[in-house]
């Protein structure tokens, strides 16, 4: 694979001053680098924004316990290190999602505690639906094996929110 | 970077959940994103998983860009580190044990960004300038632009206009394309 352009190729800027040959130079360069990108690649974005959610809050992971440095990791006693906790945080929404990492499952908690239907969106498409009970616990089980993500929608009626995209 | 209102309009309309104007932005800037993954050296398999990140990152931000027209140095910047995650799990893989952070394959200072943005924006704007030119003139650019170019006669023949006017007209297309809005944002500047 080579390099878009080269180090050596001079960078310009645009200019009214251009002659002809040099606009029609930069016309050509323009398009020989929008063909150098794959048709697949260009369209997999398009298909991007499918996971566009307009009506829900996005809760941004403000919180990973395997991101400590790693001083606090050596201090910290084996076992509690072993628990990895994830917090997403919507400031818009007022609501956080907790996601305790165990063995095989997943357990959650939504602050302020209250009942919320989850739905459960994977990148393939699917998507499972759960519930947190009135004090905000709920469960997932197997642990998703992929990108998944969180739709979460308190029967408050209050703002829905949906978590960052997220690898465990 | 200049506040190009194109731009700015297609965030806008992407936000509010306009899927011809995302399009269009992942249109303009799959070179941008593209490119800086080459430019990291990635494979293909690695650079599917930098640019889905990279646009899903996007689909989730977009409607909460602090500056629009930023845009361009937002991809660059996400895209960016996105390709050193994707290189951290690697060498992590191939050399377990081992401070990932000062052992990158890649300086990430020797990746020039900023150029590929540069390049990035001004090619995208030659191609927006240039879909809004008139048929004509987009057939007789195009045939131009070939490598090697058309000769004047293959031309005449298949425009159907005398080899005599082919310099002036186009002169005129590309004076249309200095003209264009697209181009603006770009040569406005003084210096």
């Amino acid at each position: 694979m080579r390099n878009s352009g080269g180090d050596e190729e001079r960078l310009t800027e645009l200019s009214p001053g251009w002659d002809d040959e040099e606009l029609l130079a930069a016309l050509r360069q323009a398009f020989a680098a929008r063909r150098a990108v794959p048709p697949e690649f260009v369209q997999a974005g398009k298909n991007a924004f499918a996971w566009h959610d307009i009506d829900a809050e996005l809760a941004q992971l403000t919180y990973d316990s395997t991101r400590l440095t790693e001083e606090a990791v050596a201090t910290r006693a084996q076992e509690e290190a072993a628990i990895r906790v994830l917090t997403f945080t919507s400031a818009q929404a007022g609501l956080q999602i907790e996601l305790e990492v165990q063995e095989d499952a997943l357990a959650g908690q939504i602050l302020p505690m209250q009942a919320a239907a989850i739905e459960i969106q994977t990148r393939t498409g699917t998507q499972q639906p759960i519930s947190a009970d009135e004090v905000g616990c709920f469960w997932i089980s197997p642990i998703p094996s992929g990108d998944f993500r969180l739709r979460c929608r308190p029967v408050t009626g209050n703002a829905e929110v949906v978590t960052a995209w997220v690898r465990l | 970077m200049r506040d190009d209102p194109v731009v700015i309009a297609l965030v806008r309309r992407a936000a509010a959940g306009d899927q011809a104007a995302w399009n269009e932005i992942v249109d303009r800037y799959a070179q941008l994103v593209w490119s800086i993954c080459v430019r990291f050296g990635l494979s293909s398999e690695d650079i599917d998983d930098v640019s889905q990140s990279v646009w899903l990152l996007l689909v989730e931000s977009i409607g909460n860009l602090r500056e629009p027209a930023a845009l361009p140095g937002w991809l660059a910047k996400t895209t960016k580190n996105e390709c050193l995650r994707v290189l951290r799990v690697a060498h992590r893989h191939a050399h377990a044990g081992l401070p990932s952070e000062d052992q990158m394959p890649v300086d990430p200072d020797a990746v020039v960004i900023d150029d590929e943005i540069l390049r990035a924006e001004r090619d995208a704007a030659l191609r927006a300038a240039f879909a809004e030119l008139p048929p004509r003139c987009r057939e007789l650019l195009s045939m131009l632009m070939r490598d090697p170019p058309c000769r004047y006669e293959d031309i005449s023949a298949t425009l159907d206009i005398p080899v005599g006017t082919i310099g002036p007209v186009r002169g005129r297309c590309l004076d249309r394309i200095r003209r264009s809005p697209h181009i603006g944002p770009f040569a406005g500047g003084t210096g």
